[in-house]
Order: C-alpha cells, then sequence, then structure tokens
C-alpha cells in the first residue's frame, strides 16, 4: 500500500474543491436557501403540513439529499474527466499507485465535498427555520453514505465519460429528475398509486426518506430499507468504480 | 553483468486492425543514454506507453530493472521518471505544489521532497514563478516543468517522449546540456525524437524505428559505417511543386527549402542533381556536401525522410 501516494491524493483532491469554494460549496447553500424563501414560505400559506410536519420543515431534508448526492457525483465525475481531458492523468497512471488507491482517493474528495454541502444545508436549515435533528449521528452517518455512493458512482461516470456532454446527460437527464422525483417537495402517499408504484424504484426516494427519518422522525419508506438502500449502492458503486479503474477501461488504451 | 534498465522483447500492440508495433526488442543498459528514433506513427510513444503503464500490451515482455512493468508495476514505476510529449494542465495549483503532489504520489513526503523540489525549480530556472499556474508559464517553461516532474523523484531511468518537440533553439540546446548532465550522473536515459540530430548527439546507442518494427540498433557510429552514405544538402531559394517530377529518379528528403540526398558517391552524382534541377528553371541558394550522418542511414532503411 501507498499510504503517502494515497494521502496525496486525498489532499489534492479536497484541495482542487476547496481553492474553487464559490463553485463547490456557496451554491449548494445559496439554491437551498432560495427554496426554503420561495417555495416553503410561499407554499406554506397553502400546504399548511405534510404527516404532521409543517412544509418548509418537510421540504428541508430532501434539499440537503439533493444537495449532498449532487455535489458528491459531480465531483469525482468533473475531477476525473478533467483529468482525462486535460493530460493530468498520466500523471496518476504512470506513478506507484494502484487502481483501488486512486478510486479510494477520489471518492473520499467526493464523499467529502457531498458530506460538507449537506452539513452546510442543515445549518441554513436551523438558522432559516430553527430545524430540529431529532438523530444527529444518524443525520451525519447516512449523509455520509450517501455521499460515498454518489461520489461513487461519480467517478464511475467521469472514467466512462468522453465529453462534458455525456456528464451532462446524465445529470440533467437522470440524476436531477429522480431527485425532484424522489419526493424532496411532497409525501409519496400524496401520489395516486400508479405512481407511488414507480416511486419505489426510484432509489433516490430512499435517500431522501432515510434522511427526513433521522432529522424529523417520519419517513414514507421503512427506515432500515433507506438504510440497506444506501448501504448496497455504497458497495455496488465503490467495487464498480474500483474494478473499472484498475481494468483501465476508457482510461487506458 | 548487471542487469539491463530496460528490456522490451517481442512487444506487440494493436489498436481495432492498426498494428502499432510488429515485436519490438530493445536492450537498455543502465547507465546507457538510448535513442529510440522514427517519425511520427512510429511506435515510439506507444512502445514508452506501454513501458510505463498508460498503454496496455498484447504480447511480450517488458522489463525495468528486471522487473515486469505489469506484475511488479510499483517496482518498476518508482524507477522511472517521464516527461511525456503531451503537456498536461493544472488550473488549479501553482507548480511548486504540483511537484509536492508529484513527489507524494511516489511515496516522498514533503519534508524529504524539498531539497530535490528546491534544487530542480533553480535548475529549470522555474523558481520565480513558483507560485503561478501552468496557464502563466510560456511554452518553454512547461516544457522544462515537464521534465523537474518527471525527475522529482530522483529516478535511475528517465524516459523523455520528443523533450525538445516545439521548442526554440535556445532551449533545446539548454535542455540538451541537462541532458547530458543527467546522463553523467550515472542515469539512464531513454529519449525518443524524431529530430536526427538530437539522436546523433546525444545517444549512445540508438534504434530506428519504423511501422511498429526496430529496423537497426546500434552506436550513431556503426549504424552510419554500416548503412550511411554521403549526404548532399542543396537550399532552394523557394518551393517549387515542379520538384516533385523533376526530381523522381531520386530518393531525398525534404523539409521546406532544404532538400537531402544520400548517395554513394557524392562527386559524380552532385553535378547531375544540380543540372537536373537548374533544368526545372528552379533557383539554387547553396549546396553542401557531407559525409554519412543517421540521417542517410534513416533514408536508407526506410526510403524515406523522417518528418515525411
Amino acid at each position: 500500500m501507498n499510504w503517502i501516494g494515497l494521502w496525496t491524493l486525498i489532499k489534492r483532491e479536497v484541495g482542487r474543491f476547496l481553492s474553487v469554494y464559490k463553485q463547490t460549496i456557496l451554491p449548494g447553500v445559496i439554491s437551498s436557501g432560495l427554496y426554503i424563501v420561495v417555495f416553503g414560505f410561499t407554499l406554506e400559506q397553502r400546504i399548511s403540513e405534510i404527516n404532521g410536519v409543517p412544509y418548509t420543515l418537510f421540504i428541508l431534508p430532501g434539499l440537503i439529499m439533493m444537495t449532498t448526492l449532487s455535489n458528491a457525483t459531480s465531483n469525482t465525475a468533473s475531477s476525473m474527466l478533467q483529468m482525462k481531458l486535460l493530460q493530468q492523468l498520466p500523471d496518476l497512471l504512470t506513478a506507484p499507485l494502484s487502481g483501488f488507491e486512486i478510486s479510494f482517493a477520489y471518492i473520499v474528495g467526493g464523499a467529502l465535498r457531498g458530506f460538507i454541502n449537506g452539513l452546510m444545508v442543515i445549518f441554513v436549515g436551523v438558522l432559516l427555520i430553527d430545524m430540529p435533528v431529532q438523530n444527529i449521528w444518524g443525520t451525519l452517518g447516512f449523509i455520509f453514505l450517501v455521499s460515498w455512493a454518489f461520489a461513487s458512482m461519480g467517478l464511475l461516470l467521469g472514467q466512462l465519460a468522453d465529453t462534458w456532454d455525456h456528464l451532462a446527460t446524465m445529470q440533467n437527464f437522470f440524476l436531477t429528475p429522480l431527485s425532484f422525483l424522489g419526493g424532496i417537495f411532497y409525501s409519496i402517499k400524496m401520489l395516486p398509486d400508479w405512481a407511488q408504484t414507480i416511486s419505489y424504484f426510484n432509489p433516490i426516494y430512499y435517500m431522501i426518506n432515510g434522511i427526513r427519518h433521522t432529522i424529523l422522525g417520519v419517513s414514507d419508506s421503512d427506515p432500515m430499507v433507506s438504510f440497506f438502500m444506501a448501504l448496497i449502492m455504497t458497495i455496488i458503486f465503490s467495487l464498480s468504480a474500483m474494478l473499472v479503474m484498475k481494468s483501465g477501461k476508457k482510461i487506458k488504451l | 553483468m548487471s542487469t539491463p534498465a530496460i528490456q522490451i522483447s517481442g512487444l506487440k500492440k494493436s489498436y481495432d486492425n492498426v498494428h502499432a508495433l510488429n515485436g519490438v526488442n530493445i536492450q537498455i543498459e543502465q547507465g546507457q543514454f538510448f535513442g529510440l528514433l522514427g517519425p511520427n506513427g512510429a511506435g515510439k510513444t506507444t512502445t514508452i506507453n506501454i513501458l510505463t503503464g498508460l498503454v496496455r500490451r498484447d504480447t511480450g515482455e517488458t522489463n525495468i530493472m528486471g522487473k515486469d512493468t505489469v506484475k511488479d508495476y510499483r517496482f518498476t514505476r518508482s524507477h522511472v521518471g517521464i516527461a511525456a510529449q503531451e503537456l498536461s494542465v493544472d488550473w488549479f495549483f501553482p507548480i511548486e505544489k504540483l511537484l509536492y503532489f508529484q513527489a507524494g504520489y511516489y511515496g516522498i513526503p514533503a519534508i524529504k521532497a524539498k531539497p530535490q523540489i528546491d534544487q530542480l525549480l533553480d535548475r529549470m530556472g522555474l523558481m520565480e514563478k513558483k507560485n503561478s499556474r501552468l496557464r502563466q508559464l510560456s511554452g518553454g517553461m512547461k516544457r522544462r516543468f515537464q521534465l523537474a516532474k518527471a525527475l522529482v523523484h530522483d529516478p535511475n531511468i528517465i524516459i523523455l517522449d520528443e523533450p525538445t518537440a516545439g521548442v526554440d533553439v535556445e532551449l533545446r540546446h539548454d535542455l540538451w546540456q541537462y541532458l547530458r548532465d543527467l546522463h553523467s550522473d550515472g542515469k539512464t536515459i531513454l529519449l525518443t525524437t524524431h529530430y536526427i540530430e538530437e539522436a546523433e548527439l546525444l545517444c549512445e546507442k540508438v534504434a530506428i524505428i519504423d511501422a511498429g518494427k526496430i529496423l537497426k540498433e546500434g552506436t550513431p557510429k556503426e549504424l552510419t559505417r554500416e548503412l550511411g552514405q554521403s549526404g548532399i544538402t542543396i537550399h532552394l531559394s523557394g518551393y517549387d511543386k515542379k520538384l516533385i517530377p523533376c526530381l523522381s529518379e531520386y530518393t531525398y528528403t525534404q523539409e521546406k527549402n532544404r532538400l537531402h540526398f544520400s548517395v554513394d558517391d557524392p562527386d559524380s552524382s552532385l553535378p547531375n542533381i544540380i543540372k537536373q534541377i537548374s533544368s526545372c528553371d528552379i533557383h539554387i541558394q547553396s549546396v553542401e556536401s557531407s559525409s554519412s550522418s543517421l540521417e542517410d542511414v534513416f533514408l536508407h532503411l526506410t526510403g524515406k525522410g523522417i518528418n515525411q
């Protein structure tokens, strides 16, 4: 194991997103604040409570999760694709680093960005609407687990993508729609039966309801099912990203 | 006899249906300055990319210091520093930081890397620019940074892929001197180039590669003695398309207005070539006759110029 190499790459990945915090940290905080103000305060006049929770409070865990997973995904995906396109990847591939070490460092970087973003939105919630957090360790642990899963998925996408267009397609046509349809702004109990059934196939539905349970104590899905879904996604995406890195697919000729 | 620094045997690589390497065999001894000379697309970069782990080999063996470059990749990569032909770009960090990262990838902590990094920044004339981003450096500085990056972990073996491609004459001579210094320090150097002069001046041993095969290997002197013919170099006042049919019976290389002919007997060939060019209404600026060089060897082996 090349521990110094691994630690160096982690420092590089974390330093990379921290050096451009205006692009990587602040937007999530600002957009979540805007969602709370625009959606929450205006719609709360008309939708008083969902599952016994005030509307603004109800949407906050979903916003935390959306910010977390989109940041975790885009960090690893864009960093990997950027390194490929700007000829930086050969520096790593010619160094005595294993595929596991490279993948692990990237995932840590992405997971940390997702985690920090999730944490910032929690602060926004606490500051703006005095959001209570029922299970703080459960909340932090769940955010980190989901960050790890989606950072791994992002790494996989970054390795397989050839252009920025490929990444944008994944983000715009899959990740964002699945996040919005995962129940950020509504409870799936408000949907017709067929739409509820479709929601059960959306993995992000379980992520949103998992975090909603740890923060508010209410959830559409069984909290254990949410936890296991996050765990399974973490395992599958981590292994896939590491195996693809080891194989050199789309990275080595 | 000591273990060869680099040993390549029967190396083959295809991309889709294109055979990039057709059984390459090379042996480079420790401390040797070795040149891999060939035109663009000959297989030089593919060979070194396989050695350094950027490209997967199809068949054959690639060993560094006696160890397999795939199975024992940690060992082999830690002995090699590579300066790639393509310049990398990093938007985020100053160049000094990038050198510390590079040292870290090779398992060297910052505190141990500092003397080597300071020395390299100084030698490459980059000390004043150490807090600049790569995009703020000139092309020549980027090339020097690329070399500094290859040397940051003080490797025994240095692989340089076209290190002077696209650099001005002054920098080229400066880099050549630095490579000579590294060689005299006992480093093994594998240099790929399509500049014949570079190979002739620097390398102790040269392999000529074309279409994925090593055509000939030896010291520049051996090669020119065995295969070289004398050379006639003619500078024209301007290029004219009618030159091509006019000289169709001769084998020559052309770079802009410079023509180089490899001939057995310059005394008898020179008047005929001049007569032929003059008969086509093409103005000759100057004529030089020279003894055999690697350029003539290359022409003899491949029937074409290195830049054609």
